[in-house]
């Protein structure tokens, strides 16, 4: 008989303390507002592109309090791959916190779940649409609303080591984006940079273009498009075929470049392929600019080609944004409009990480206060129009992120398996509209 | 009982009521953030027109069907070679062990080394004898045999541990009677080690072909499931609805799809055992 009490009773407890655990939680965030010293402790969420920029956050953020002595700032740090799906798992426990980063790519998946405070009127307050660069704009605004101020921008550039150009006397690309490489001139220094020994390529002329992200500027440049203005899938076109076939024939009927998927993650990365002189050329973010610049051997960097018109290249990076549900959303306000300084940005432009994100900061004035020698190569002013005028990343413009892994997973047969070209891009119309219409 | 209370606690807070909780969500549509919603069976009949679903099930078979039967044929023999008695025993049971105990994210970076087409050990080793190897991990026909490969590597050991466990379980004076018949190496193989280690072995493939069926950090670390979705798996799929679409309630009726699939087969499997287990 006394058992079932005893029970009774220790489940009381557990029940009891379970409660407690629930409850100081929600002490704690009554807590941070404390009325004796008035101070606010604002939670930070962020990940790390590098170590340079944890550094950076940190160091920003520094300056931050000591300018806003009432706002107590926690920064965490989250690996890039669990990050939004933390996040969002976060909101969904109501614990979420009051700032943080949100990718170019997630930016609108988020705003559609109604969990992004709107910065509209904050942001015109404070800041200029105008000032930011076009694709910049395009990706912030969300019908004519602001809910992420964007951070800075990055975009696919060609890298390429001057030792191995020199070694085979070719002269380096051209800078200006104007001058870009047309398609066949930017093959045929590829093969004059390829070297083979009995059936092992020793050198490859260039490395990287199989990746969405860095061949869709090459796909803008040859007038295709991505979405339309009523954000249907019209990737399906004799422009992006071009691009796609010219891509895949670099590896499989030149000889040119290697495999781009897998390599990275193997031993060597791209940057050390290039270093090593195992690629001449390779195609990667702007933001690799930073690592290269420290590795010991001269490297330079161009505008993409172009394929057809203008050399494109397109620009996204984080946005900073604030959760809806915060409990300070001016102190969340003043953190973000720190974040989204042109004075903020200037540490890791300089460092080669990131490029300006506003239009000013493209004039000479700005410039000088930017270029660093010791990390941007000779010629580099010159491409910077490259990064001013780059299209919005389509991927960025889409609220659904299961297309973006459609067109990947489609592409992926198309570069690595069988699947034709035309089935290929038929195939991400058909499964992309679907998706759009659930 | 009070004794086993901590644990019903915590048995009923990560265990009973998240099984529950997503057997609902199966016939809900849900983001995490917004309202629930109803819609019945509709996720169910989804995932039968689900293209993608329908590759990544076959894909899971493959999977399965291939690792488990060779992963337990070399345990066994491996099993068999390292219950002799010869000098450093330790040493190589240790050793074949080791990869069990091993972190899966530095196994997978190593292994995507030795798959690497341009340098890798593997075509290396292949170009010796004259073979010009594939690109393992980005070709599809390729991808889904190199992950084999590698989880028959990883879990290898752990099988081995069983069966050598049951090995030494099995009296030695069914041997000497063997011998006194006459009995060769092979017959004893046959006629006395594997229908006595048969209990073992059922156990083994049981949890072989569940563990099989659950594959998911090998591919999510190799090939993220590509290239396509020639290596993606149902519990890839799966991780990718809840975390990366944030649809709840489709990856639910997935996880339930795949958790009748567990319970078909091993119903099968009990059944065949009781059907032909004497000993």
């Amino acid at each position: 008989m006394r058992r079932p009490i005893v029970m009774f009773l220790v489940m009381v407890l557990c029940m009891s303390l379970l409660a407690g655990c629930l409850n100081r939680s929600t002490e704690q965030t009554a807590m941070n507002h404390d009325p004796n010293d008035d101070k606010v402790t604002l939670t930070f969420m962020g990940w790390e592109a590098s170590p340079l920029e944890t550094e950076s956050v940190q160091r920003g953020l520094d300056n931050f309090m000591q300018d806003h002595p009432h706002i107590d700032v926690v920064y965490t740090p989250v690996p890039n791959e669990q990050y939004h799906s933390k996040l969002l798992t976060m909101m969904a426990g109501s614990t979420a916190p009051d700032v943080f980063f949100i990718g170019s790519e997630q930016y609108r998946d988020f705003q559609s779940r109604d969990v992004l405070m709107n910065l509209t009127e904050l942001f015109g307050q404070d800041f200029s649409l105008d000032d930011f660069i076009p694709s910049s704009q395009d990706i912030m605004t969300i019908d004519d609303q602001i809910y992420g101020i964007s951070s800075t921008t990055v975009s696919p550039v060609l890298f390429y080591n001057k030792d191995i150009f020199d070694a085979a006397d070719v002269p380096y690309p051209p800078h200006d984006p104007q001058d870009a490489w047309t398609w066949a001139e930017f093959v045929d220094v590829a093969q004059q940079l390829t070297f083979t020994e009995g059936s092992q390529t020793e050198q490859y002329g260039v490395y990287g273009l199989e990746a969405f992200y860095m061949h869709v500027g090459l796909i803008l440049s040859n007038g295709g498009q991505v979405w339309d203005d009523q954000k249907n899938i019209v990737l399906n076109s004799p422009a992006s075929q071009d691009v796609l076939t010219a891509i895949k024939a670099l590896r499989e009927e030149h000889g040119v470049s290697p495999e781009a998927r897998y390599l990275e993650n193997v031993g060597m990365n791209a940057a050390q392929m290039l270093q090593t002189g195992k690629i001449a050329m390779m195609v990667d973010g702007s933001w690799a600019l930073q690592e290269l610049a420290q590795m010991g051997f001269p490297v330079g960097v161009a505008p993409l080609p172009k394929f057809g018109g203008q050399a494109t290249t397109h620009g996204q990076a984080h946005l900073n944004a604030a959760w809806s549900e915060t409990e300070h959303p001016e102190e969340a306000w003043a953190l973000i409009k720190y974040l989204s300084s042109e004075s903020y940005q200037l540490d890791l432009i300089r460092e080669g990480l990131w490029m300006p994100n506003r239009t000013n900061m493209y004039t000479q004035e700005w410039i000088d206060q930017w270029h660093n020698p010791d990390v941007h190569p000779e010629g580099f002013v010159a491409m910077t129009s490259f990064f001013k005028d780059s299209k919005p990343f389509p991927f960025a413009l889409n609220d659904k992120a299961a297309i973006n892994d459609i067109i990947t997973e489609e592409l992926d047969k198309f570069f690595y398996g069988q699947q034709s070209v035309e089935d290929t891009l038929q195939a991400i119309e058909q499964r992309g509209q679907a998706e759009l219409g659930k | 009982m009070i004794f086993l209370l901590p644990h019903l606690v915590l048995f009923c807070a990560f265990m009973l009521f998240p099984v529950v909780g997503s057997f609902l969500l199966s016939f809900t549509q849900w983001d995490l953030i917004g309202d629930i919603e109803w819609v019945g069976s509709s996720h169910y009949v989804a995932l039968l027109n689900d293209a993608v679903f329908v590759e990544v099930f076959w894909n899971t078979i493959y999977f399965t069907v291939v690792s488990v039967p060779i992963g337990i044929c070399l345990s066994l023999v491996l099993a068999v070679a390292l219950n002799q008695k010869i000098r450093g025993i330790k040493f190589y049971r240790v050793a074949y062990f080791l990869p069990v105990i091993s972190s899966m994210v530095a196994v997978a970076v190593i292994w995507q080394w030795i798959y690497n087409p341009e340098y890798g050990l593997f075509n290396f080793l292949l170009s010796v004898v004259g073979i010009d190897g594939p690109n393992w991990l980005s070709s599809e026909t390729w991808a889904m045999p190199a992950i084999i490969l590698t989880s028959i590597w990883k879990g290898i050991g752990f099988n081995m541990l069983i069966f050598l466990a049951g090995l030494q379980g099995i009296p030695d004076n069914y041997y000497e009677a063997a011998d006194l018949d006459g009995a060769s190496m092979v017959q004893k193989f046959l006629h006395v080690t594997l229908p006595l280690l048969a209990p073992t072995t059922f156990f083994v493939t049981i949890m072989s072909v569940i563990n099989s069926f659950q594959v998911f950090d090998t591919v999510y670390l190799m090939t993220g499931g590509g290239p396509g979705r020639s290596s993606s798996v149902i519990v890839h799929y799966l991780y990718q609805n809840a975390f990366e679409y944030f649809k709840m309630g489709y990856a639910s009726a997935m996880a339930y799809v795949l958790f009748f699939l567990v319970f078909i087969f091993t119903i099968i499997q009990f059944w065949r055992h009781k059907k032909k287990s004497v000993y």
